[in-house]
């Protein structure tokens, strides 16, 4: 290159042609930057989810530069010794200095004392326990490994810790490290997170509260779960298993989202997945119809089946099986038409559907009204979207933060001014509920078969539906 | 900056692997190097897409800055880690087929590393076929290295691969005005072959720097012409570091090239995959024979040759 003379550095050599070149390269420079700002955050968007954000772990320090030997210069007046000096007086532009943490082996679960069980789950369970160097209170969830599963470690376990290391957000859990257990044979691995400890979930309180939520503290909750989700939309990742018992709380009104052993990365188009997916009450028309390519949309459902429990204390569309579970949601949000939800019509299940010729009888959003009295008609709308059968016209996490319903009175409490729950985590073990579980893995996805639903709206109410209202399987 | 990191070695795990096992730098280097071959082969054998291979390969580099080489098998090591990164991507592995691949690169069968004192090995079908055993003893020690590999790392999984930046950064300097595919295809040469080598750049090196690094060379051979500016800058990579980073990108072919010449891998009498046993048979016969240049001082030698080389033919 002509310009990479030791001469360029030099004082003395102002004229006016070297002027003009430093200013050419500095504008070509300064294009280059623009356009790559531009490129980076289009390739950002676009690209697959394999490269990820990379946080250092809180006990490491910053690594300087690698190693001497590195510092080979081919530049004379470089190459003289430095004295240990730092690499930025060298660094005449101040360049970015990436840092993406170190590596090292797992400490052992011997560093935390435990204190009480929390909770068992579907893939692993939970306690409190005390870091004995910091004295500092976390939730140890294991990872249930099955010895004789001759595939090794789940995978589900595999992206929960590789999903929650790349997060940082105020809503989602923080996982502090992974330990393992010393007695570790290679056949019974214990694998443990280590997550920041919060007093509650919002299961356990909403079963214990005499009184639903304000709506200044519904609208709080879900600002902040929203938020959560959005942050994970963003960066490619899919929850998969959005619901009440897997959002934590503390008691300074924080909300945290938890539990990722369903969620996974996903690209855009988005890869073939599993409709296999989300606790059934949770869980969005889509998957239920046997989609296997689907989007950021089925998290979004999840958030509006939360919002409704939020509301009434209790679980929005508690459907019995994947039919019922349906069959809820049609007298909900109505049956799909052309209209509601053009592409319907091509998912698996829905060959087999049977739906009544006759149009739903009232609106959607006179239904939601009648369910939820209070609600005023920003949060009806709000609701209503969220449960948009079509899931292309669900609004993204993002824009929901953005709606009217949160700007209107009364507005959404401090999160500071939140009342404060009897934690049932510190103490004792947290009740075993009746909440179905998310899918286990290997099991096999629901074939719905033929099924009719043209009695769906005969007039009955659903007291009756015991006995007479099963849907008819043709 | 999301999504343009990786964890890096410590000084202290760079200066310290060689006491990790004792083992002499060219032996450790020949190891590195053929082990990393063997997952690539793999890999290809397996339709993994690259990525996944190449994952595998940053994860091997890392868990022998913690794991001594030698307490397990280097083949095992590249199955464990190729395994562990399919199943975590989009396309997982049956351990059959993994086993059946991993059976047939360590055959005699194989053309896998030949050595260049025989001819070219015979197919020979018995020689990779598997019995229930053994395969089951393979499936078992998978199983066991890759949570030994995951302790290792802490579990960190996170493998930031330079590939997509690197076309980015071309992108955005319109491919230096070079028909696009040559010039991509060779910056994307210099990647995966920086995976190979032993000097574990992809180690030390954040992706932006391997990826301009990757484009430097690429330019250089081809003749393609570079703005004049400082352009690395723009990429937040020091002139300094390119220069270390575009020798040592440089520099592998050549020495591979002499490993499997008169280097270790040459003097071997049978090709193929290194093994434990044949390192501790090298060891042995090495044991009287032992005055080698400082590794580091060498290394610093054979650099300032092969960068005076490469300014000689630009200046
Ligand atoms: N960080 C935490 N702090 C306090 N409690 C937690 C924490 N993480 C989980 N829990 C409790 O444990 C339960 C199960 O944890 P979760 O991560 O959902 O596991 P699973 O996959 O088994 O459902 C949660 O519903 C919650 O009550
Ligand atoms: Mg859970």
């Amino acid at each position: 290159m002509s310009s990479k003379g030791k001469s360029r550095w030099a004082d003395d050599e102002e004229d006016a042609a070297r002027e003009a070149q430093l200013k050419k390269e500095k504008e070509e420079k300064k294009r280059l930057k623009a356009e790559k700002a531009r490129k980076l955050e289009a390739e950002r968007k676009a690209r697959e989810a394999a490269a990820r954000e990379q946080q250092p772990p809180p006990e490491e320090s910053p690594n300087g530069p690698p190693s001497k030997r590195r510092r080979v210069s081919h530049e004379p007046e470089s190459s003289t010794p430095q004295n240990g000096a730092p690499p930025e007086t060298t660094n005449p532009s101040n360049l970015l200095r990436f840092n993406g943490g170190t590596f090292s082996r797992a400490r052992s679960v011997e560093n935390y004392d435990k204190l009480n069980d929390i909770e068992e789950g579907a893939y692993g369970w939970v306690s409190r326990a005390r870091c004995l160097s910091t004295s500092k209170i976390v939730a140890l969830k294991r990872l249930k490994t099955d010895p004789k599963d001759r595939s090794g470690l789940p995978v589900t376990g595999l992206r929960e810790i590789q999903i929650l290391r790349n997060s940082s957000h105020r809503n989602i859990v923080p996982l502090l490290e992974v330990v393992v257990s010393d007695s570790t044979t290679p056949l019974d691995p214990s694998i443990f997170l280590v997550l920041e400890f919060l007093e509650h979930d919002l299961k356990s309180i909403l079963e214990d509260m005499p009184e639903p939520f304000l709506a200044s503290e519904v609208k709080t909750l879900l600002l902040q779960l929203c938020s959560g989700v959005a942050y994970l939309h963003d960066n490619w990742i899919l929850h998969r298993d959005l619901k009440t018992s897997n959002l934590l709380l503390n008691n300074r009104g924080q909300l945290k989202i938890a539990d990722f052993g369903m969620s996974r990365y996903v690209g855009d188009p988005p890869p073939k997945l599993t409709q296999l997916v989300v606790t059934l009450w949770y869980r969005a028309p889509e998957l239920l119809l046997g989609a296997t390519t689907y989007d950021s949309a089925i998290d979004i459902w999840s958030i509006g089946c939360i919002f409704g429990e939020l509301l009434t204390r209790e679980p929005l569309l508690q459907g019995r099986n994947e039919v019922d579970e349906l069959t809820q949601i049609f007298e909900l949000c109505g049956l799909p038409s052309e209209e509601t939800w053009p592409t319907f019509r091509r998912l698996p299940n829905a060959r087999g559907l049977r739906l009544p010729s006759n149009p739903t009888p009232g609106s959607t959003t006179s239904r939601i009204r009648a369910k939820f009295p209070l609600l005023t008609s920003a949060g009806v709308q709000l609701f209503n979207s969220l449960l948009a059968l079509d899931p292309g016209r669900r609004p993204t996490a993002k824009e929901v933060l953005e709606h009217e319903y949160f700007k209107q009175d009364p507005k959404p409490k401090q999160e500071a001014m939140f009342p404060t729950f009897p934690s049932k985590a510190g103490q004792e073990r947290r009740r075993k509920r009746e909440t179905p579980n998310a899918p286990a893995r290997g099991q096999k996805a629901a074939d719905l078969g033929a099924v009719d639903f043209s009695g769906i709206f005969a007039g009955r109410e659903r007291e009756e539906r015991g006995g007479g209202f099963a849907l008819r399987m043709v | 900056m999301a999504y343009m990191t990786n964890p890096l070695a410590t000084p202290d795990q760079i200066f310290h692997k060689n006491s990790l096992d004792s083992l002499p730098t060219e032996l450790r280097d020949a190891v590195f190097f053929s082990t990393q071959c063997l997952t690539q082969a793999a890999g290809i054998l397996l339709q993994l897409p690259q990525s996944v291979t190449a994952q595998a390969n940053v994860l091997v580099a890392r868990f022998w800055l913690i794991e001594p080489m030698m307490s397990h098998e280097f083949s095992d090591v590249s199955a464990a880690a190729l395994y562990l990164t399919a199943k975590i991507g989009p396309c997982p592995c049956t351990p059959r087929d993994l086993s059946n691949v991993y059976a047939y690169l360590l055959s005699k069968s194989s053309t896998f590393l030949p050595s260049p004192n025989s001819s070219l090995p015979k197919n020979i079908p018995d020689d990779y076929y598997q019995s229930e055993t053994s395969y089951q003893a393979f499936h078992s020690r998978v199983l066991s290295l890759e949570h030994l590999i995951l302790c290792s790392l802490s579990f960190d999984t996170t493998v930031t691969l330079p590939h997509p930046l690197a076309i980015t950064y071309l992108q955005s300097m319109d491919f230096l005005n070079f028909p696009k595919e040559k010039i991509t295809r060779r910056v994307v040469e210099y990647l995966n072959t920086a995976l190979l080598s032993p000097q574990m750049l992809y180690l030390t090196t954040q992706p932006n720097g391997l990826a301009v690094a990757a484009i430097y060379n690429a330019a250089k051979d081809l003749g393609a012409k570079m703005p004049e500016c400082e352009w690395w800058e723009v990429f937040d990579v020091d002139r300094e570091d390119l220069g270390f980073l575009v020798v040592g990108m440089r520099s592998l072919e050549g020495w591979a090239e002499d490993m499997k010449g008169d280097g270790v891998l040459g003097k071997r009498k049978l090709g193929g995959m290194i093994t434990r046993k044949d390192v501790k048979e090298i060891l042995g016969s090495n044991e009287s024979q032992q005055e080698e240049e400082d590794p580091e001082l060498a290394m610093a030698r054979r650099m300032d040759e092969k960068m005076r080389e490469i300014e000689g033919g630009t200046a």
